[in-house]
């Protein structure tokens, strides 16, 4: 896969890892980010993509296996450095907390010790919250609290963001914004995006898409190539059916039948 | 904001000098005789210092125990690490020890933090990190048994010594003299040091340990680094002079309300008021009915919980 890719952010080769010391969870994983890629990881509940984004964030350190950030081994960097050029969103962030927005998207600057050129007002205007810099994090909907969230990466400076699961729990509506916002970000500021996210449909509307079966991948690429029938029935346990538009937009139907338990995630399907 | 770290400032001073010259007697300090500048030098300002340090050890430690741990509930009392040194020194009391002179009642309470201290670091730690949670049910866990062998040890034991174990249970600042200074203020000083150098860290664990490591830090050594300035500051408290509730609790929260959760000016802030407060109810406590003098703790609770309970109200909040 680092073949296909001029210039390799993130890469990771043959990388197994084991929360228990038992039988890997990841096994062998490869994957790479070139510069400038918007990447949906696609899986099912517990089949590991959030396990795959610490893994390349540094958060979980690999049992076997390589993770290199800009052909350097990631565990070669310092802290600071290596979040100045990585920045990990977790998928719950605890947000009781009575911080205020400003106090939030300010924290994007703790790596630094000279102030880099970006104001914590210029990312909010960025993410359009200019008007919520006082309000407490708390009081902002689950759209504009992920927006909080990202305006503190854009401060932060980061080439890559991994998001785990940005889109969970918001309604389509603020779906649509943060995708439209992260897409945005990365052709007008080159900033990389890999988002993990479940939900097939939106995934259907990537550029590349990399679809995860427990511990592995089951491919990646285009959703046009990567996105049958046949593998969503392996990836996620259930039948569906792909329907192309004539505008070459496509979304997926669920056929499978209520009454009748599907096949687990991963279990080989014939045919 | 400014105006408001300000404003904190002038308390704390003004609460300082207030204890000086003010109490069963008022001394003007433009016209010192020599009784009163003995009562201010060797009475009065030793144990206005001893509540200044003793009460910024208790806002601070609770401000950096409710984020480490990320519960509001949390106050330094919550590790069993005063427990275990009220335990150390009630037994010091009790067996009249004397071996350090002045200082051997506080020398035991230190004693019995730091080992506590390092106890329930030992059983918080596993993989590598210390977990918040297990460290929180290691300290309640630890400080149910502490208290109920201090109770067994103090429901044995002859008169004299209950009555001086009790009164430091409670906070007894009336014991204090300027022996208990030094030590008190290099603890207090490294405690507070930590919390104030790696307030951006704090800040970061306070909304998760990836977000922590996203930003640049490393969760679990962040944290064991505060546990280890909270575990300071919290036997610097009890050794100077016993155990004082409300402070470590909810001044932390007060402050919130005022300056808002940024650690950097929250941890500072919450030592200075800590101490301004600790300062006050103590000069209220011996000045309300003399020559009779109630703990300290029971006026700081008096005092601030009305206050804390409107601000409450008023503020519709509690979190971190």
């Amino acid at each position: 896969m680092s073949s296909a890719c001029k210039h390799a952010i993130l890469d990771m080769q043959g990388v197994s890892f084991s929360y228990t010391g038992a039988a890997p969870f990841v096994k062998d994983l490869g994957l790479t980010v070139c510069e400038g890629e918007f990447i949906g990881l696609l899986g099912a509940n517990g089949s590991g993509k959030s396990t795959i984004l610490k893994l390349g964030s540094g958060i979980l350190k690999p049992a076997a296996g390589s993770v290199s950030l800009w052909g350097k081994p990631l565990r070669a960097y310092a802290n600071k450095d290596r979040a100045k050029l990585i920045s990990y969103l977790p998928q719950t962030i605890d947000i009781s907390v009575p911080f205020t927005v400003a106090e939030v998207v300010g924290m994007g600057l703790y790596p630094y010790d000279v102030r880099p050129s970006m104001t914590v007002a210029e990312a909010l205007t960025l993410v359009g919250l200019e008007d919520k810099r006082n309000s407490y994090l708390s009081d902002l909907s689950g759209g504009e609290q992920r927006r909080v969230f990202i305006a503190m990466t854009l401060l932060q400076g980061a080439g890559l963001l991994l998001l785990d699961e940005p889109l969970a729990n918001l309604d389509i509506r603020y779906q649509v914004e943060i995708v439209r916002l992260l897409k945005q970000l990365n052709k007008e500021r080159s900033i990389s995006v890999v988002i993990a996210l479940h939900d097939i449909n939106i995934a259907l509307q990537f550029e590349k898409v990399v679809l995860i079966q427990p511990g592995s991948i089951l491919g990646v690429g285009t959703p046009e190539e990567i996105l049958t029938e046949e593998r969503i029935r392996h990836a996620f346990g259930v039948d569906v059916k792909i329907i192309r538009q004539p505008g070459g937009k496509a979304y997926i139907s669920y056929e499978s039948n209520f009454s009748r338990p599907d096949k687990e995630p991963g279990t080989p399907v014939a045919g | 904001m400014k105006l408001k770290i300000f404003f904190v400032i002038v308390i704390f001073f003004f609460s300082f000098g207030l204890s000086l010259f003010w109490g069963p007697s008022v001394i003007n300090p433009f016209n010192l005789d020599e009784t009163s500048r003995e009562i201010l030098l060797s009475i009065r300002a030793p144990r206005s210092v001893v509540a200044l340090l003793m009460g910024m050890a208790l806002g601070a430690s609770g401000a950096v125990l409710q984020g480490i741990l990320r519960n509001p509930l949390a106050d330094p009392y919550v590790l069993g690490i005063s427990s275990g040194a009220s335990l150390a020194a009630a037994l010091g009391i009790l067996a009249g020890a004397s071996v350090f002179g002045a200082v051997t009642v506080p020398l035991f309470a230190f004693a019995g933090a730091i080992a506590t201290g390092a106890v329930v670091g030992m059983m918080g730690w596993n993989r590598g990190v210390i977990w918040p949670e297990r460290l929180l049910l290691a300290g309640v866990g630890l400080s149910f048994l502490f208290s109920a062998l201090l109770m067994l040890i103090m429901s044995i034991s002859a008169d004299e010594g209950l009555r001086r174990a009790i009164l430091w249970i409670f906070g007894d600042l009336s014991m204090s003299d300027w022996t208990r200074v030094p030590y008190g203020l290099v603890l207090v000083a490294g405690g507070l040091a930590i919390p104030i150098v790696r307030a951006r860290a704090l800040n970061a664990l306070v909304l998760g340990d990836e977000f922590a490591h996203s930003l640049g830090f490393s969760p679990g050594k962040e944290r064991l680094l505060l546990f280890v300035s909270v575990g300071f500051l919290t036997a610097a408290s009890v050794s100077l002079g016993g155990m004082i509730g409300f402070i470590g609790l909810l001044v932390p929260h007060i402050m919130r309300f005022m300056v808002g959760s940024d650690n950097r000016y929250l941890v500072p802030v919450s030592a200075l008021s800590g101490g301004a407060l600790l300062c006050f109810a103590d000069l209220i406590s011996k000045s309300i009915l003399p020559p009779m003098e109630l703990p300290a703790g029971i006026v700081t609770a008096i005092i601030g919980a009305p206050y804390f309970l409107f601000l409450l109200r008023r503020k519709n909040v509690l979190s971190l």
